[in-house]
């Protein structure tokens, strides 16, 4: 096959997945998003409110559509619970996943899953990210950060046991003045570090355009026991953020799923999804 | 894919983007002949850039000794085995390309290293290709033989980081074709990582995002030499602008040593990045090794740098290295001296084409004693 005929066969794939994938949600009767009496956030995924409501098991698919590709990725499916209290939507995701990867290095990538949402009524946008004109909302649960959040961000030392440096420019010329040398730190690239959260609250509009919004709103918890990752994403069901989604009681919507296992090198385009799932917000 | 033309392969090539060049090109000419691995280049550059935290192992520029030096570990043996042999003999290239031989679902052929690949930045330093035997002698190309290859990052023309990113947060500069992470954007996929066949571009494990050689931007936006240029005591560096072939201006030292005398070569330029580091070919390896190091212009490279000693302008360009911190857009020579003009054609600097020098009488007649250094 030459080249541009594998690109021309690759752009019909495209397509074909895309119908699969977008109409996927049709015909399947919703999940439901079960009531639940509790105040505020619900972030703990060994809460007793999950066992109010049904699990729901979500088929991924592999990443084949845009590149880079994954056409093997571990996560074949997950187990997601959904719930709200009125205020606020929390989503329980559980996999299973034989490693714990919460350490970024070059060759050690990290365990994450993501919910995505679309931000406004009406017909849902494409369900790989949203498209131009279609924004989604995407709550990515980063394991790093999780460990960010419990153990501390880490140290070179802690990476790199036996290294040895002499001395940083931090320790001469204090934080502030230190900031060229901090790289994405200095300049807050919000995936450098887990602050106050595990999940970063995004949108984006198709491939590549994954943006971190201004103001966080996501909140959530990931444990990982006995190879099972049992996550839980959760966020304001009303906000004033434009590029939120509004979910009100008695309403449907559809919620989507990427996972990444890093133990597997999945990371970015490199991952599982799934189709579009029809949601139901329980009165 | 996009038809781009690269003007070091002589033909057309697949590439993610179209062919946009910018304004002008930053390049960097390096004469491997006279690289002593003193590192002081990449000292320079590690002390401006980075010496911050994750970056402890991280060296925008390194030299390594070549055929057994590598950093990170066997990057050029690695992916050379991976693209296979080609024919690189005629000035069209005939083989694949990096971009040609990506396999499917993925941008570019190309390959993470391990993490431990960059724990020996001196791995083979000083080590030859072997022995030599009780009363041999070299002779011309050495039997055994070694030779120092700097290297940073080469802002190719085609960058495969830029067309790895599924992100396009790596953009070219339309000013001087500098090629950037946009470090406010970037989520440390580390696809660039994995694309970039010469891997200069680096993973920072604590910013978690990837970094790499700036190409001195400020210092050329002030019509400087980047710091690995200014610093380099074996004055083996020359920094500037290079345009493409058929519009070369024989008065810029860059367009003039790469597109007229052709004495600087690219570094594999097989790969199909058109990179713009240019080396001048060391003139005792093996024109084998080289030819599929630096292309199908070695052996006539090595010919003409010879007899730079009869070429007045080729001696006055590269007598011109070293000479100055400004960067040169233009020189003449005139007479015994080199001349190198700044963008606005003011002169700034004029260097001998031999050095002046005196030889004294081996016996000091004042002192009634013998002098053991005459120069």
């Amino acid at each position: 096959m030459t080249h541009a005929m594998r690109w021309c066969w690759r752009g019909a794939g495209t397509a074909l997945w895309l119908l699969l994938l977008w109409g996927a949600a049709l015909g399947q009767s919703p999940a439901p998003a079960v009531r639940v009496t509790w105040t505020g956030p619900i972030v703990d995924p060994d809460s007793l409110v999950w066992t109010r409501a049904p699990a729901v098991t979500v088929p991924l698919t592999p990443q084949v559509i845009t590149v880079p590709h994954k056409p093997d990725p571990a996560i074949k499916e997950l187990t997601v619970k959904v719930v709200h209290n009125g205020g606020w939507i929390a989503f329980l995701m559980e996999w299973k996943d034989p490693t714990k990867s919460d350490t970024i290095m070059l060759d050690s990538f990290g365990d994450q899953v993501a919910v995505q949402l679309p931000i406004s009524k009406g017909a849902a946008p494409s369900p790989m990210m949203g498209n131009p004109g279609g924004r989604v909302n995407i709550m990515q649960w980063r394991a790093a950060f999780q460990h960010d959040l419990e153990k501390g961000p880490p140290t070179i030392k802690d990476l790199y046991p036996y290294a040895w440096v002499d001395l940083y420019p931090d320790e001469i010329l204090g934080v502030a003045d230190a900031r060229p040398y901090a790289g994405a730190l200095g300049l807050e690239n919000p995936i450098s570090r887990g602050v106050a959260t595990p999940v970063l609250d995004q949108m984006a509009e198709g491939w590549g355009s994954m943006t971190a919004k201004p103001d966080q709103h996501a909140l959530g918890k990931g444990v990982w026991r006995d190879g099972v990752w049992r996550v839980v994403i959760t966020r304001p069901m009303v906000s004033d953020d434009p590029n939120a989604p509004v979910l009100l009681p008695g309403e449907q919507t559809v919620m989507a799923f990427a996972a990444w296992e890093g133990g597997n090198r999945e990371v970015g385009a490199r991952k599982s999804w799934s189709a579009w799932v029809p949601l139901l917000i329980q009165k | 894919m996009a038809k781009v033309f690269n003007w070091q392969l002589g033909r057309e090539m697949d590439y993610p983007y179209e062919g946009t060049r910018p304004r002008r090109q930053f390049a960097m000419v390096f004469d491997t002949n006279k690289c002593i691995a003193c590192q002081t280049c990449t000292v320079a550059c590690k002390t401006t850039w980075t010496p911050g935290r994750g970056q402890e192992y991280m060296y925008w520029n390194n030299v390594e000794t070549k055929p057994y030096g590598y950093y990170p570990l066997g990057w050029d043996v690695n992916i050379l085995e991976k693209l296979g042999v080609q024919d690189q003999s005629k000035p069209v290239y005939a083989g694949k390309t990096l971009f040609e031989a990506a396999p499917p679902g993925e941008p570019v052929l190309g390959y993470l290293p391990d993490d431990a690949d960059y724990a020996n930045p001196n791995v083979g330093e000083d080590d030859s290709t072997g022995l030599m035997p009780q009363g041999a002698y070299l002779t011309m190309p050495h039997m055994q033989w070694m030779f120092y290859l700097a290297r940073i990052c080469n802002h190719c023309t085609y960058a495969a980081c830029l067309g790895s990113c599924p992100r396009q947060v790596i953009y070219k500069r339309p000013e001087d074709g500098i090629v950037l992470i946009d470090q406010t954007r970037c989520r440390g996929y580390r696809e660039c990582v994995k694309g970039c066949p010469y891997k200069k571009v680096y993973f920072n494990p604590i910013t978690r995002v990837s970094e790499k050689c700036i190409g001195c931007y400020p210092a050329v936006e002030g019509g400087r030499q980047s710091q690995c240029t200014v610093t380099c005591i074996g004055k083996i560096r020359l920094n500037g602008f290079i345009t493409t072939p058929d519009r070369a201006d024989e008065h810029n030292p860059m367009d003039y040593l790469v597109h007229v005398a052709k004495v600087a070569l690219p570094l594999y330029p097989q790969f199909g990045l058109e990179p713009n580091v240019y080396y001048i070919p060391p003139i005792h390896v093996p024109p084998p090794y080289l030819i599929q190091m630096f292309g199908h212009g070695v052996p006539q490279a090595i010919e003409t740098y010879k007899r730079a000693r009869d070429d007045k302008r080729l001696l006055g360009a590269l007598m011109l290295f070293g000479s100055t911190p400004e960067i040169l857009h233009r020189f003449r020579v005139i007479g015994d001296h080199a001349i190198g003009y700044d963008e606005k054609g003011g002169e700034v600097v004029r260097v001998p084409l031999t050095e002046p020098f005196q030889i004294r009488a081996f016996f000091d007649e004042a002192r009634k004693v013998y002098r053991h250094n005459v120069t």
